[in-house]
Formats: structure tokens, C-alpha cells, sequence
């Protein structure tokens, strides 16, 4: 009656490989998915049976896509939010972390006790509201940017970085007469590309993926980024009388329809994800588990 | 260092005074990066913490920063109308069950999936299921809501029709507008979006344990299994007790696994509203949608408040039970 033990660990491994084999897929075919209907007629789509790859083949979602100044502005608008969102918030952090990595910079204590707090407690998204408006960030594209410059935990990550700098190279440019400004710029920076990898991609990808300021901290339809394009046509998708509409609208223009252009969207968001996706993976195992021990 | 001097003589106080206003000076453009930084923390994270005192105010938004200080005191009148608002009962409800929902399902499975790949010996495979396991970690919640929208939805749902040409059922599912599938398209997105990243930190754990004790447990004639049940989770315990402890903390806020907001805020919709309204959608409908900016911050408050509670708490008990502890 006992099986073998060979038998046994067969057994144990095809369900493990079974079950992890099925979890790629739930993790991968949405993705697929996606892909195919964004290439695939959008009133075609709409029949069903469009599983494995497009039926229909067509450029034509892409096409009004990038017609369609809604959207095509609303991509200008997040790749416009992600490169400056990024850059700024590079300097900042990256500055007031150079400054904070001294050993023996006076208050140092007072600073750290500042930032950590504020890690640690927030005022909540109502006076966050009420403070943007007081200072005349709403509705201007400052407010993707500015808010978000100094990130608190990638702040200590460059100090704890640039902590390992040694400390000869500053001096060395001291003697020389370099201010600080150039220490940073010149000797510093073109050093620390692993952690300014590092955190050019973790707030790349947040900015991209933002979409509550898009939707609360701005009116105008100019400002409104991809995803709160994409959060739009669902919202409306959802409600039962918006759902014909969006039926009836398979029409006009080679079979676009608002369901596809939605997953066009989708792709055009995800896309850049996945581009960066290798380089993310190489740097945020480490940056996990320095978050972790942190946190 | 050269502060270590005595300080005996009121001489060498005025010394030391002066060396310090020396050091500052020399590290004056220093101290002026780091100012720049405390205005932007100043801005951002104290003076709304400040504005918490609205929750305790009659404040008009009309009125900018100031009226928070000069609004007039109403004590915890807001507080008191969230008790007995019509929706009370129902919002507090779903942010309950959604939340222990999560901990009961999504926080156990980036546990079980690590202990599955850790078992897989081909390591191309085990790479390859793991790196399209922490995809969806990066991708926006209203892509998720949108791919779940491309295959759930009612009319164009991809699932619903390959389940009603099949004949499975007869007419399809209305998963993302009834309330009878709220809960569980939430958990099932949170655990789809995060259990791979979460897989990440408990794979450290298993690497960080000792080989050794699986050879001689596989010479004492344990089977995998046992090996998993006595050597794989026990060494992988003190990291299970500070992610769930972390999880419990935030578990108003949707744990570690998604974020309960995000889910609810865009997930949510007139017709599953009776179970998606949660605490913190409501307080951002009451405050922004509805200007009622005390009343919405005293209910963000209260929130704020219990979790803080939780998080000492759970730290407590996980070090009173296990031993291992967050701080």
C-alpha cells in the first residue's frame, strides 16, 4: 500500500509545478488579453470569442488613440508629469540627502527626529486638500510635481548610500576650493547611480501610475492624465445606462469602440512599465528589504 | 569630538559656543539644503497635521489655512454626527470585513507561494513564474480595475461570455455591479496585484535559512512535507511575525496587500455601494465631494486613531507570544 517515496515526491512536484504553472497564467493572460483586444477590431471584440490572438487585425485603435486630443493629451500630460515629476524629486531628495549624509552636520539629530515623524504621521488627505488650495496648488500641473519632491524614504536610503562615499574624495575637492554644489554635481552624483537608478524608477512609476490628484486636485480637462482618462470610461461603463451607450457607440469610425480604445489605453500605460520592468527588478529586491527592515 | 572638552570655566562655555557658530558657518550652504527640504516637510506633512484640529472646528474652507486656527471650537460635534449618521453602521461594517477578509486570504498566500517556488529545482522556471509574479505590483490600481472590467464585466466581460456560450450559466454575472461580489472581487484583485511582490521578502527568509537542517532531516527520513511543517515555516516565523504585524497595523488601510481605498474608490459604484462604501471613500466624498471638510476629517481622524491603536497592539502581542516583535 506505501507508495515510494520517488512516487511521492513525483506526485508533490507536479501539483506544485501544476499549481505555480496555473499562477502564471492568471498572472500573465490578463496582460495578453489586453494586448490582443488593443489590436483587435473593437466591434469584433465586442462579439466575443477573441481569446488566443486578434481576429480582426487592425491599427485603427491606436490610430484614433493618438487622433483623439483627449487622450493623446492626456498621454503628453503623464509623460510630461513623469519625466519632471522625476527629475525634480531626484534633485531634491537626492540635495538634501547629500547634505544629511555629514557625520558631523549640527541639529543632524533634530533633522532626522523632523523626517522620521513625518514618515510616520500624516495629517490626512482632507487638510492635505485644504493646504494644496491655500497655496494655490490646485488645478495646476505644479500640483503633480511639487507635493511629491521630497520622498522621506528614499531620503534616508541616499543618506545611508552616500554614507559610503568615502569621505577623501569630498576633502580632496575641498582643498581644491569646490563649494558644495559642485562636491554634489561633480563627485558625488556621477558615484551614486545605483540608488539615483534606484529612485528614478520607483518615482517614475509613481507618477505614472498617480491618478487621485488628476482626479481631486485638478479641474481643468487639460491637466487630466491617462489614468484618469482610463478611471473615466469605466466609471461610466459601469453604470447600467451608459452601458448601451457605450454598446451604440460601436460605430462610426472602422469599429472603435470606447471598450476599445479603453484597453488601447491600457496598453499605451502599461507598456512603459514593462520596458523599465528589468531594470526595476534589478534594483528593488534590495530596495524591499532595506524598506522592511526600515519600516 | 572636540566638544568633549570640560566645561569648567564659563570661559570655556563661551569657547565652546563660539566654536559651534564657527562649525555652523562652515556648514552654512549645507544647513541651507537641508532647510529646503524641512519647508517642504513643513508644507506637506506638519501643517496638515495641524489642520487635524478642523475635526474639532467649525471650519469653512473659504476661510485657507488660517481658519483652522480661527474657526470656532465645536468640541467632538462631528464625531458624534458620524455615530449616529445613517450610513454608520454599513461603512464601518464593510471597512471591517474587508479588511479581515484581506489578512484571512491575502496575507497567507505570498507565504504559500514562497514556500511552492522554494520547492521548484528548476531554477529557470522558478525565476520565470516569479518575475511575472511581481508584474502586477507595479501596474495602477485603475489598470487592474480596467483588466478586471475587460474580463468581469457584464456586457463585454470576456469570462461572463465564455461562461454563458459554454452554457455554464445562463445569463452573466454582475461581479463588479452587485454588492454580492464586492468583497471578493477585492480580495481576489489585492491578492492577484500584490501576492508576488510580498513573495519577494518571504523567499529572503527561506534563502536565509540553514541547509543543513534539511540534509539531516531528509536522512531522518522526513518527506517534503514534513520538511516544509518543521523546518521551512519554523525558520520563516520571526519575518511571517513582522509582515503580519505590519499588516495589522495598516489593516484599516487594506494591510499590506492593496490598498483598501483604492480598491473601494474605484471598484466602487452606485449599485455595489452597500458593500464597497468604506471609511475612507466616505470621508473623501463628505470632504471633497461635498465641501463638509470638518465632518470628513473628524472621520479620517477616528480611522487614523484606531490604527495607530492596532499597530502597538499586535507589536505587543506578537512579542508576548513569539518573541520577534517590529520595534
Amino acid at each position: 500500500m506505501l507508495k515510494s517515496q520517488k512516487q511521492k515526491d513525483f506526485l508533490f512536484d507536479s501539483v506544485i509545478y501544476i499549481v505555480l504553472f496555473i499562477i502564471m497564467l492568471t498572472m500573465l493572460y490578463p496582460f495578453y488579453y489586453v494586448l490582443i483586444a488593443s489590436f483587435n477590431k473593437g466591434s469584433d471584440t465586442l462579439l466575443g470569442g477573441v481569446y488566443l490572438w486578434p481576429r480582426s487585425v487592425t491599427l485603427e485603435n491606436y490610430k484614433i488613440f493618438l487622433e483623439d486630443p483627449k487622450w493623446y493629451r492626456a498621454f503628453l500630460v503623464t509623460v510630461a508629469r513623469t519625466i519632471t515629476g522625476t527629475a525634480l524629486g531626484l534633485l531634491l531628495t537626492s540635495l538634501v540627502a547629500y547634505a544629511l549624509s555629514h557625520r558631523d552636520l549640527l541639529f543632524s539629530k533634530t533633522y532626522f527626529s523632523i523626517i522620521v515623524f513625518a514618515m510616520y504621521f500624516s495629517g490626512g488627505l482632507i487638510p492635505y486638500y485644504v493646504v494644496l488650495r491655500s497655496i494655490g496648488l490646485l488645478n495646476s500641473f505644479a500640483v503633480y510635481i511639487v507635493p511629491s519632491m521630497l520622498n522621506t524614504f528614499f531620503l534616508l536610503i541616499a543618506i545611508s548610500f552616500f554614507r559610503e562615499i568615502p569621505g577623501e574624495m569630498k576633502e580632496s575637492a575641498h582643498m581644491d576650493g569646490a563649494g558644495e554644489l559642485v562636491i554634489f554635481f561633480r563627485i558625488i552624483l556621477p558615484v551614486s547611480t545605483p540608488v539615483l537608478a534606484t529612485m528614478a524608477l520607483f518615482m517614475g512609476v509613481g507618477q505614472w501610475n498617480s491618478w487621485l490628484d488628476s482626479a481631486y486636485f485638478v479641474q481643468s480637462e487639460n491637466l487630466r492624465t491617462l489614468t484618469y482618462r482610463m478611471m473615466e470610461v469605466i466609471n461610466k461603463s459601469n453604470s447600467p445606462m451608459d452601458a448601451i451607450a457605450v454598446a451604440n457607440s460601436a460605430s462610426a469610425s472602422a469599429g472603435v469602440t470606447s471598450f476599445s480604445l479603453q484597453v488601447t489605453s491600457m496598453v499605451v500605460s502599461i507598456v512603459p512599465i514593462i520596458c523599465v520592468y528589468p531594470f526595476l527588478q534589478k534594483y528593488f529586491v534590495h530596495g524591499i528589504m532595506l524598506g522592511s527592515v526600515k519600516g | 569630538m572636540e566638544l568633549d572638552t570640560p566645561l569648567t570655566s564659563p570661559a570655556a562655555q563661551g569657547g565652546r559656543r563660539s566654536q559651534l557658530w564657527k562649525r555652523f558657518k562652515k556648514q552654512k550652504v549645507l544647513h541651507a539644503f537641508v532647510g529646503l527640504g524641512m519647508i517642504f516637510l513643513l508644507v506637506f506633512s506638519y501643517t496638515p497635521m495641524f489642520g487635524i484640529l478642523m475635526a474639532f472646528k467649525d471650519y469653512s474652507i473659504s476661510n485657507g489655512i488660517q481658519g483652522i486656527f480661527t474657526s470656532e471650537w465645536v468640541g467632538l460635534r462631528y464625531f458624534d454626527e458620524f455615530i449616529h449618521d445613517y450610513q454608520f453602521a454599513t461603512i464601518v461594517r464593510n471597512t471591517l470585513v474587508l479588511s479581515f477578509l484581506k489578512v484571512i486570504f491575502a496575507f497567507p498566500a505570498p507565504i504559500l507561494l514562497a514556500i511552492m517556488l522554494n520547492e521548484v529545482k528548476n531554477m529557470a522556471f522558478k525565476r520565470f513564474v516569479q518575475t511575472i509574479s511581481y508584474l502586477p505590483h507595479f501596474i495602477s490600481w485603475v489598470v487592474v480595475v480596467g483588466v478586471s472590467y475587460a474580463f468581469l464585466s457584464a456586457d463585454v466581460g470576456m469570462v461572463n461570455r465564455a461562461l454563458v456560450e459554454a452554457g455554464l450559466i445562463d445569463k452573466p454575472l454582475n461581479i463588479l455591479t452587485s454588492p454580492d461580489y464586492f468583497w471578493g472581487l477585492a480580495v481576489g484583485s489585492a491578492i492577484w496585484k500584490e501576492m508576488g511582490w510580498w513573495t519577494i521578502i518571504f523567499l529572503a527568509a527561506i534563502t536565509g535559512i540553514n541547509p543543513s537542517l534539511y540534509e539531516a532531516a531528509e536522512i531522518d527520513g522526513a518527506g517534503r512535507l514534513a520538511r516544509i511543517r518543521y523546518i521551512t515555516l519554523p525558520g520563516m516565523k520571526g519575518t511571517i511575525v513582522v509582515v503580519l504585524v505590519l499588516t495589522i497595523g495598516s489593516i484599516l488601510g487594506g494591510g499590506l496587500v492593496g490598498s483598501n481605498f483604492e480598491q473601494a474608490y474605484l471598484f466602487g459604484n452606485s449599485i455595489n455601494n452597500p458593500t464597497s462604501e468604506i471609511v475612507q471613500t466616505y470621508a473623501f466624498k463628505v470632504g471633497l465631494s461635498d465641501g463638509r471638510f470638518s465632518y470628513a476629517a473628524a472621520i479620517d481622524l477616528i480611522q487614523s486613531v484606531i490604527s495607530v491603536v492596532l499597530i502597538f497592539s499586535s507589536n505587543f502581542i506578537a512579542k508576548r507570544v513569539s518573541g520577534s516583535s517590529l520595534f
